[in-house]
């Protein structure tokens, strides 16, 4: 059952071009941007917090089904282990964005000016969490803790492969326990920092379904990654075990985690427009105001498209509709990111622009009439090429950690039931 | 109403082994009328080439009728026989709409379907179904071949069949 994935070099050479070209993308745009590279700032947030994301989610994965005694996904856990670890480069990326913060090397929050928050009651209000020390002492704590549940869980998993399953599953049972410690700390951490990561960029705005919201995004995103990347092995003759059933049911969570996803965007909208309080509609005002094509399009790549695409049983069982459907999601929830990053870190750039140039600036003009520019009312090519190096650096990690274990968990107990999983 | 069935059965002490049997069936061509299990055995619908259920395509289509209805309905109440403004909302509020629409779709849809279901299985309030056996519903695997108008011989052959396969008990009942 040993299955070796070999990370050769021409996988190599491709995956670091593509790194390579999201370098020289990034580089572009810092020379090409406005006096705060705002633009390449954003970006650099923008993937950064959705590749933790879709590693976190990977992790949340891993925990949420072995709490769950889910067997079938036994097969395809490696791809989740490898995913995972993602988080300590991640950490790393972030810290980049920590010590920016600190040396003002770019101006993404507003929260972190210390002269606006001073004659500004909302954020003077929010500055107990807003604040420097718990944007750098959360992220480092918060995420090392996802690191270290990372790290034990595959280390047990990978012991299990050369020692067998232990007397009473002990490698199985270890990771039991680690798996259902680490579901409530992700399920409260995550929400924390995301509201610290993304939606503290509209320092003024709050919305309690927002965790829920970008998790679940998070987790499509991870979900339809997985399956490209599972549709890509079995291309390449590994993974011979997995069978459409196992592509089914990860089309099942593709299509109802779409519907949720949906749901929560919808809800969240629903009850800001109807109780058409100010400080909240400004959020979705913006958007709509200023980025339209982007916030319908939204709806169609992670609504409409999934929906009506996986509805069926058999799409969910051929490769073509699963790889169609994946790489919308995909790209879908990378726009949503997108929408949620790009429009606060804008006008608060705008604004600090504003005020060095000495213009008296009033909060309530936002909004109104912003020309378009390319980056912010809509992805360029050098948000694609930046998405690209990401994804790049991202499969770069995943292949070389999946190098280093058999594809094929050999010893856990719950392998058989993978073997033999068959839905319909 | 009532239609009397002759039926020659078989039980089976193991799905797998009734799994063998009825692909031995298949293979013999003999006429499968029906098979129960006390749960759903993978692999037996492909075994007994039976075609895909269409109950999830009247399923949809019964829910896009109640999204059309509630979305319809409440366009027509809202914009037509009763406006009312709502906390300065225009009439035609689509985002207010939605859930509804939503409810009502899967309401549509779920008693479509099971209005269509206890139809298609000839279930209704009242109506007593004729059961083979009480253990096929505990810890039986049964194979009933239908025995109206079948001969000595053709009976004779099913009963060796059962023998061959492996049941434990063969029974003649009308029901």
């Amino acid at each position: 059952m040993e299955e070796k994935f070999v990370f050769d070099s021409k996988k190599r050479w491709v995956l670091g071009s593509g790194m390579i070209l999201g370098l020289l993308c990034m580089l572009i745009t810092f020379f090409k941007d406005d006096e705060l590279h705002t633009r390449f700032w954003t970006n650099y947030l923008h993937n950064t917090v959705f590749f933790v994301g879709i590693a976190l989610m990977s992790l949340f994965i891993l925990a949420a089904f072995t709490t769950a005694f889910a067997g079938w996904s036994t097969l395809i856990k490696r791809v989740w282990e490898a995913y995972a670890l993602f988080l300590v480069p991640g950490l790393v990326l972030l810290l980049v964005l920590i010590i920016g913060v600190w040396g003002h090397w770019h101006h993404l929050y507003h929260w972190a000016d210390a002269e606006a928050v001073k004659t500004d009651k909302v954020m003077f209000g929010k500055s107990g969490f807003l604040n420097k020390y718990w944007y750098t002492f959360g992220t480092i704590i918060v995420v090392g803790a996802w690191i270290y549940f990372a790290q034990r869980i595959r280390k047990y998993s990978v012991e299990e492969d050369a020692n067998g399953p232990g007397e009473d599953f002990s490698y199985h049972r270890k990771i039991r326990t680690l798996s259902v410690i680490f579901l409530p700390i992700a399920g409260f951490s995550s929400a924390a920092m995301v509201w610290q990561w993304v939606m503290s960029l509209d320092a003024h705005w709050y919305s309690t379904l927002f965790a829920w919201y970008s998790g679940s995004s998070w987790f499509l995103a991870a979900i339809a990654l997985t399956i490209l990347l599972i549709i890509y092995l079995k291309a390449q003759g590994y993974m011979p075990k997995v069978t459409a059933n196992h592509l089914h049911d990860l089309g099942k969570y593709l299509f109802g985690i779409s519907v949720f996803w949906t749901y929560l965007w919808f809800s969240q909208y629903m009850l800001i427009w109807y109780a058409n309080v100010g400080e909240e509609t400004i959020y979705f005002r913006e958007r709509l105001d200023n980025y339209k094509p982007l916030f319908f399009l939204n709806l169609l790549f992670n609504f409409v498209a999934p929906f009506f695409v996986l509805m069926r049983n058999d799409t969910k069982r051929k490769v073509g509709t699963m790889v169609f459907a994946s790489i919308v999601v995909f790209v879908g929830h990378w726009l949503d990111f997108f929408l949620m990053v790009k429009p606060g870190a804008r006008l608060t750039a705008l604004e600090a622009m504003a005020h060095h140039a000495g213009e008296v600036h009033d909060a309530a003009s936002h909004g109104s009439g912003l020309p378009f520019a390319m980056g912010f009312s809509f992805p360029g090519l050098l948000e694609l090429g930046t998405m690209f190096g990401f994804l790049c650096l991202f499969l770069y990690m995943a292949f070389t950690q999946l190098a280093k274990a058999s594809l094929v968990p050999k010893n856990d107990p719950y392998l058989e039931e993978s073997l033999h999983h068959h839905v319909v | 109403m009532k239609q009397e069935k002759e039926v020659l059965y078989g039980l089976y002490d193991d799905e797998e082994i009734l799994l063998g049997a009825v692909k031995a069936a298949k293979a013999e061509h003999l006429e499968i009328m029906d098979v129960f299990t006390p749960f759903p055995v993978h692999g037996l619908d492909e075994a007994l080439e039976l075609e895909e259920s269409r109950l999830h395509i009247a399923g949809f289509i019964y829910g896009a009728i109640g999204t059309l209805t509630a979305f319809l309905f409440m366009t027509w109440v809202f914009t037509r026989d009763w406006p009312i403004i709502f906390g300065g909302k225009p009439y035609w509020s689509v985002p207010a709409f939605i859930p509804i629409t939503f409810e009502l779709t899967v309401l549509f849809s779920a008693i479509g379907m099971t209005v269509s279901f206890f139809t298609v299985c000839g279930m209704a309030p009242g109506r007593t179904n004729p059961t083979l056996d009480d253990r096929i519903t505990d810890d039986k695997f049964c194979i009933a071949f239908d025995a109206a108008g079948a001969g000595e011989d053709m009976l004779n052959r099913l009963r060796s069949f059962f023998s061959q396969t492996g049941a434990s008990e063969v029974h003649l009942k009308t029901i």
